[in-house]
């Protein structure tokens, strides 16, 4: 204890309140730096997380509210709007997590093409703006370039004489997916794209050497080399693009409001529906039990496997 | 025959490697980044090209305005009222900022220097958090608002975004501090520092561009909300710019060259971020994962 304070440990310069407080923050340092932000994510996660659980359990249909613990969860699954937005919600995770990884990689292997600094600086600059931009700007953004009657989609279209009247882009199901699907992607690119560059600058100088000594093709190089090595970069791109893809509310609600029909309607628009619009609120919590679930069951799943894959390849 | 096919596969080899000359050549490559930009920007320009436009104009269907004009940044702002929605996400995305990095630098720290009972159960809460889908927590915090009269206040969707936040800034700003040896912390303290001295004099300072890059997405974040300030917000007491231009979308006629400004005005600290801190967001993003 005595070299503890000759280290200045619980210094003897406490005097004063001010000085007997700096003394007591230096004792319980952990308390002190760490105790109010745990308490700040009591109040704010913690406790509407509990109220979520509770309110999941409530029969909200009528005017009374009844705890009918199952009641919300049978509807859930007997309801066929349910299954449709999960489906939706499979659907424009998986074609946004496709579309922005597979566009992401082809963008990063060719920024790492570029030598010079500043022109590299200057491209990844204007492929980052996307990732900046408001996602329910996005969503107005990309509902005003398709729309039928004024959009410049359809107004380039005609004018290149490859459509000979406009198209309702949002107001057909399949294209209204296929927007949304792209708004997505345009919004996550830069993301898949920084964390792929990263991956691809981590990779040896040696490696490819030692691969163009062995008189490897390019393409060999890149299933050899290059593959392998950005497979964690795969794995961390993957799963956070799928992750926010599939709880994904601003583009669908703000380009479509999850029309037409409910075409793209993903679960979370759907949750916002019930929860907001119609004040069913048990019902919409427990949907949003479901949504929370898959989440976390997918996302162990994904880091448990890649963990022991991760250990084998040694990368 | 054998040596047929010796020479057929040198042939072939040669030929590929031709093909990915031409495919890795600079011209493909710059190539492969104009497309990328122009994908990415494209939408960008004809929204600003949009706000510079008459109605009469949107409706001639020219590709340029032919006279720019800034009246619809005045309709937006002014008749609409919007300047309040921009006074609202500065205080909104400030405050949370402040708030998000006053609490979560110290707990990074900790993190990152500190064991304690049950660290690694109270560090995997915090990414679990992190993890959660927000979506989940709307309809109780809707709730909550109802209740606890917040709704359609700043101070609401400032809560929100404590919740949204605070646990990435928790985990970025371990992941730097992680970067940082202890050996300099311990160093300060031989020398007579006390630990909070320690962290404030020799520490921080080290640390401060991951304090930066922090800050910046945390504002950057703020800014964008949008679930939540929709939820929270009801006018234009405390709705914020994303959730204002929204709105547009519900007018019976749409005033496009006026939705289009505001859409400009909330893109704006998007744009400026970019442009000036574009190295702090790609360490702060891939900061945030590696580690």
């Amino acid at each position: 204890m005595a070299t503890e304070r000759a280290r200045g440990d619980a210094g003897p310069h406490g005097s004063g309140v001010r000085g007997r407080l700096a003394d007591l923050v230096n004792d319980h340092i952990r308390i002190a730096l760490l105790g109010p932000s745990l308490l700040a994510l009591i109040v704010v996660f913690i406790y509407p997380a509990l109220i979520l659980v509770w309110l999941s359990l409530q029969d909200t249909q009528g005017f009374t509210t009844e705890l009918e613990p199952t009641a919300n969860y049978v509807r859930m699954f007997t309801d066929p709007a349910f299954w449709s937005a999960f489906e939706t919600t499979l659907l424009y995770s998986f074609g946004s997590l496709v579309l922005s990884v597979f566009v992401g990689l082809v963008i990063a292997l060719a920024l790492n093409r570029i030598v010079n600094r500043w022109v590299r600086d200057t491209y990844s600059t204007l492929i980052l703006l996307s990732w900046a931009v408001p996602l329910s700007i996005v969503g107005v953004t990309w509902r005003w370039m398709f729309n039928g009657e004024l959009g410049v989609v359809n107004q380039l279209l005609l004018d290149l004489g490859i459509l000979s009247t406009g198209f309702p882009w949002l107001t057909d199901p399949t294209s209204a997916m296929a927007i949304v699907i792209l708004a997505d992607a345009w919004s996550r690119i830069p993301f898949a794209t920084i964390v792929l560059l990263a991956g691809l600058q981590s990779i040896p100088q040696e490696m490819y050497d030692a691969a163009k000594v062995d008189g490897a093709t390019s393409w060999q190089t890149f299933r050899n080399v290059t593959l392998p090595y950005l497979r964690p970069s795969f794995f961390v791109a993957g799963l956070i693009t799928w992750m926010f893809a599939f709880r994904a509310f601003a583009i669908p609600f703000t380009t479509t409001g999850g029309g037409p029909a409910g075409a793209t309607e993903t679960l979370a628009v759907y949750i916002q529906r019930f929860g907001v619009q119609l004040v069913d609120y048990g019902f919409a919590s427990a949907v949003s039990v479901v949504l929370v679930l898959v989440t976390l069951v997918v996302a162990t799943i994904y880091v448990v496997v890649i963990l022991e894959q991760m250990q084998e390849i040694e990368v | 025959m054998a040596g047929k096919q010796g020479t057929f596969g040198i042939e072939q080899y040669r030929r590929r490697q031709r093909f990915w000359h031409v495919v890795e050549s600079p011209y493909v490559v710059h190539l492969v980044l104009f497309a990328a930009v122009f994908f990415i920007v494209s939408p960008l320009v004809w929204e600003l090209l949009t706000s510079l436009k008459t109605q009469e104009q949107v409706f001639q269907l020219t590709y340029l305005p032919t006279d720019p004009t800034l009246e619809p940044y005045r309709r937006a702002l002014f008749d609409r009222g919007f300047w309040r929605a921009v006074v609202n996400s500065v205080i909104v995305a400030g405050a949370s900022t402040a708030i998000v990095m006053v609490l979560g630098m110290p707990a990074g720290y900790v993190f990152s220097r500190f064991r304690f009972p049950f660290d690694n159960a109270v560090f995997t809460f915090v990414l679990f958090t992190r993890l959660f889908p927000p979506i989940g927590l709307v309809t109780p915090y809707y709730r909550i608002m109802t209740f606890g009269g917040l709704v359609n206040t700043r101070i609401g969707i400032v809560m929100a975004n404590v919740y949204l936040w605070l646990p990435l800034v928790i985990y970025i700003m371990r992941n730097f501090f992680i970067t940082i040896p202890t050996a300099l912390d311990e160093a300060a303290r031989v020398d007579g520092c006390t630990k909070v001295q320690a962290f404030r004099h020799i520490v921080f300072p080290v640390v401060l561009p991951g304090f930066a890059a922090g800050t910046i997405l945390t504002f950057l974040y703020s800014w964008r909300e949008f679930l939540f300030a929709f939820t929270v917000s009801a006018d234009l007491t405390s709705m914020t710019i994303p959730v204002a231009t929204f709105l547009f979308v519900g007018d019976t006629s749409i005033d496009w060259p006026a939705m289009a400004a505001a859409a400009i005005v909330a893109l704006i600290p998007s744009v400026l971020v970019v442009l000036f801190f574009q190295r702090y967001i790609v360490v702060g993003l891939t900061g945030g994962i590696k580690g």
